[in-house]
């Protein structure tokens, strides 16, 4: 899955599961969309169905300092790289 | 410290409408909502009665996404009817968030919707390792998760109180709300409950032979409090809120004051905990007599549980008479929404709202031939124009739980 792919997907999972339309890349989802940490866990479990892949407790952990689109993107891209 | 409260804003969602235009057209014509009650594919085909008191109309949510993903259907009943009396009342940010406004709201049990989604769930299969129950089912499902969507939705800091005593919830809130305020900790409080569309309240009291099943093919002919020919029972779903404020906080913000609460108790039978109790019935409403401070002959007028069951309207009837004697009207508002569980309270007293604003006093919906047994009390056999000046709602739970409330039409 190469960068744009995934931003692709993502964009599509904030619109259709987070109702957030037209983001920039580097707002800040918590000030700007009030991405909290409910949202942050149900977006993992839209990650791993987006890799079709189990994410392990030390992946999920890493990925609470998130806060823009291209952090989740550099995180999706981080875990394509580390699966066969 | 005693301090005065007022109600200053209320709103329901009811079967017989959401705005109060469309439940007093109802009460005046004397139009049921209860209905046929909607198939599910969990209990609904193996309950004998298949009436339910039903909102079937739309309701226009406005909630941001970011307050739904906590709410079940319960809890968008209880921040819809909070939205509008915090509308209605014109309270300002500050005030909301200061600490001084608290809420006491309740359901029955959470969301029994979403709690059967949990469940369903764990038969359906899921990823190993990933847990099925998500971060928001809980919130979405608690007991408390009308209160603290409330809370959440309209950033309130002060103090939150959630009941959960089946038909006492909502009298609870409101009688709990007004302790707080009555005794300083509070300046108001947004108090009520409510309770969805759900056969497991029905499913419990079908087994218990106390809901109606006569009356399956005509659902408006039933429930009849107090009637001869009445069997039982009819669940149904709704929500209230009203708004309580300390009385001179009201009058300095110039709010309008629909009625001041002067009266509130709350006991227990002490023993079964399904079957109503003539001695604590009478002591909960002498002790709402005792906390306003007026004898039995200044009551106008009693909303009464009247669920329609055999036993329970007799045992009511007997206690009203031996506190009441046969003076003031006696309703059985159920007749025209059902049993509408953790909100009845609140929807019994927004309705008294309504009719002491408009003078008039409803009857009974159903009864036509009163049982001889409830026959020693004031029924409301139909439509009165009338004053109500002080009233009292009464309500009894599964657990023994009772209480009563008195409202006064609002007089400086």
């Amino acid at each position: 899955m190469t960068r744009q792919e995934i931003q692709i997907e993502i964009l599509k999972i904030l619109k259709e599961e987070f109702e957030i339309e037209n983001p920039g890349m580097d707002d800040d989802l918590r000030e700007k969309y009030h991405f909290d940490s409910i949202d942050a866990i149900q977006l993992l479990i839209e990650i791993e169905d987006l890799l079709e892949s189990e994410l392990t407790m030390e992946e999920k952990t890493s990925a609470m300092d998130i806060r823009t689109i291209n952090d989740i993107c550099d995180y999706v891209e981080s875990l394509v790289k580390e699966r066969p | 410290m005693e301090r005065r409260v007022v109600i200053t804003a209320g709103a329901a969602i009811t079967p017989i409408g959401h705005s109060k235009n469309e439940i007093i057209d109802s009460l005046v014509n004397g139009i049921s909502g209860v209905k046929k009650m909607r198939e599910d594919d969990l209990l609904s085909p193996h309950i004998h009665s298949k009436v339910f008191g039903t909102v079937d109309y739309a309701i226009d949510y406005d909630f941001e996404r970011r307050y739904r993903k906590t709410m079940g259907p319960v809890a968008y009943y209880a921040c819809q009817v909070a939205k509008e009396v915090i509308e209605m009342a014109g309270l300002d940010s500050d005030f909301i968030s200061s600490g001084r406004l608290g809420v006491s709201f309740g359901s029955t049990h959470g969301s029994p919707t979403v709690q059967r989604q949990m469940y369903e769930t764990f038969s359906g299969g899921f990823r190993p390792g990933h847990s099925p129950v998500s971060a928001v089912d809980y919130l979405r499902s608690m007991v408390h998760t009308t209160a603290v969507n409330i809370t959440r939705m309209f950033r309130i800091t002060g103090r939150v109180i959630s009941s959960s005593t089946a038909c006492t919830t909502s009298s609870q809130s409101i009688g709990f709300g007004y302790e707080s305020i009555k005794y300083g900790m509070q300046d108001a409080m947004i108090c009520g409950g409510s309770d969805e569309y759900d056969t497991t309240t029905v499913a419990v009291f079908d087994n218990l032979l106390a809901c109606s099943t006569r009356f399956n093919d005509t659902p408006h002919l039933t429930p009849r409090p107090f009637d001869a020919s009445r069997d039982g029972l009819v669940v149904g779903e709704g929500g209230g809120a009203v708004l309580l404020e300390e009385f001179e906080f009201a009058k300095k913000r110039g709010a309008n004051i629909l009625a001041e609460i002067i009266g509130f108790s709350c006991n227990n039978n002490g023993g079964d905990l399904i079957l109503p109790d003539i001695n604590g019935i009478t002591q909960t409403i002498l002790l709402g007599l005792k906390d306003a401070g007026i004898v039995a002959d200044e009551v106008d007028f009693v909303s009464a549980h009247a669920t329609g069951t055999k036993m329970g309207d007799i045992i009511e009837a007997q206690a009203i008479r031996t506190v009441y004697g046969d003076s003031p009207y006696v309703t059985g508002l159920k007749s025209y929404v059902g049993h509408t569980m953790g909100s009845c309270g609140a929807i019994e007293t927004i309705i008294i709202l309504y009719m002491m604003e408009h003078g008039f006093i409803a009857p009974t919906l159903n009864l036509h031939e009163i049982d001889e047994k409830c026959s020693m009390i004031r029924h409301t056999m139909k439509l009165h124009e009338s004053d109500i000046r002080i009233a009292a709602i009464q309500n009894f739970a599964f657990g023994g739980v009772n209480t009563s409330l008195i409202i006064k039409k609002f007089d400086d």
